[in-house]
């Protein structure tokens, strides 16, 4: 599988970083997540799209709708914990099926760690036929090793 | 180049048996393998990896205890003493270093009993489901992060 394409996609919240208890990074902003990410897919020549939404609606269309347009996607579904986010998540499933069916890698990120927010509140992507990575807690850093993670598969280097 | 910086990967019940135990979750790479690729990994950055494994609770508590003096930074692939091991939880909190959580597999994609994991409110990070080769990537972010260079690329 070599990934030529990746597709970046932030939930709800992410447009402000502020209201997460960013102990990692007080002064991370989506903004530089993307210019990191972007930097990273350049040196292993992966073209990055990088979207935000407030509205989970229009994330599935991104994601399904787009889905033929890029290799891999990186999600990082939510950037607040409460029963009302727990609802939203749950919208995402059926979309990331349909990439697990293309045998497309996806790797979930959370720039905190969410078993600290109490895991009642937000629970990952629960997919059993998807081939779903899996990151959260290391700041900027779940996204990059994202990135590392699908450039190393996509060469081949590691199973 | 070597700040004496310390990361011990310890490795939990059944890892012994990577390679030849349910392949199709887990891959044909042995923990030896892996054990070599990120000894490599840090010696290539000045950091000194010791990668550790055991099919006793007790003895992996110990060398978290023992970390607190020894290590700057904890890996923790605890196999199935994930889901059940209070006392693990207890030693890593202990713990004061860097501390990332591992699994091969992504347990949140497999049996409901695997669901839970008593080590994830313990940690920093958890990092799974991006196979034998998470291993490798989570000890070069760790030698960048000890080296307080870990502003931009992991790998860089």
């Amino acid at each position: 599988m070599n990934v030529k394409s990746l597709l970046i996609l932030n939930g709800p919240g992410l447009d402000d970083l502020r209201r997460l208890d960013s102990s990692f990074d007080k002064d991370l902003t989506l903004a530089r997540i993307e210019q990191e990410c972007g930097k990273l897919c350049a040196k292993y020549r992966i073209a990055m799209t990088f979207r935000q939404g407030n509205v989970v609606s229009e994330m599935f269309d991104w994601i399904t709708g787009d889905a033929t347009e890029f290799d891999a996607l990186i999600i990082n579904p939510i950037g607040y914990y409460s029963y009302e986010a727990y609802e939203k998540f749950e919208q995402y499933r059926s979309a990331i099926k349909m990439l697990a069916h293309l045998k497309k890698p996806v790797v979930e990120v959370h720039l905190t760690n969410i078993f600290r927010h109490g895991a009642d509140l937000i629970e990952p992507l629960r997919e059993p036929d998807a081939q779903i990575g899996f990151i959260c807690g290391l700041g900027l850093h779940s996204y990059l090793l994202a990135i590392e993670s699908i450039a190393q598969r996509s060469q081949g280097s590691a199973s | 180049m070597s700040g004496g910086k310390k990361v011990r990967v310890l490795n939990g019940a059944n890892l012994n048996l990577l390679g030849r135990r349910e392949p199709h979750i887990y891959g044909s790479t042995t923990l030896a393998e892996i054990a070599e690729a990120c000894i490599k990994a840090g010696a290539v950055r000045g950091i000194d990896v010791e990668f550790l494994q055991s099919n006793y609770e007790g003895e992996i508590v110990e060398w978290i205890q023992t970390a607190i003096d020894e290590c700057d930074a904890i890996v923790i692939n605890a196999g199935a003493f994930t889901h059940t091991s209070i006392a693990i939880h207890d030693a890593l909190r202990a713990f004061p270093g860097h501390k990332i959580e591992l699994h091969i597999s992504n347990p949140h994609l497999r049996e409901k009993f695997r669901h839970t994991s008593y080590v994830s409110p313990a940690v920093d990070g958890v990092v799974a489901g991006l196979g034998v080769g998470g291993y490798e990537l989570v000890i070069r972010l760790l030698a960048d992060m000890l080296d307080g260079s870990a502003g931009s690329s992991p790998s860089a």
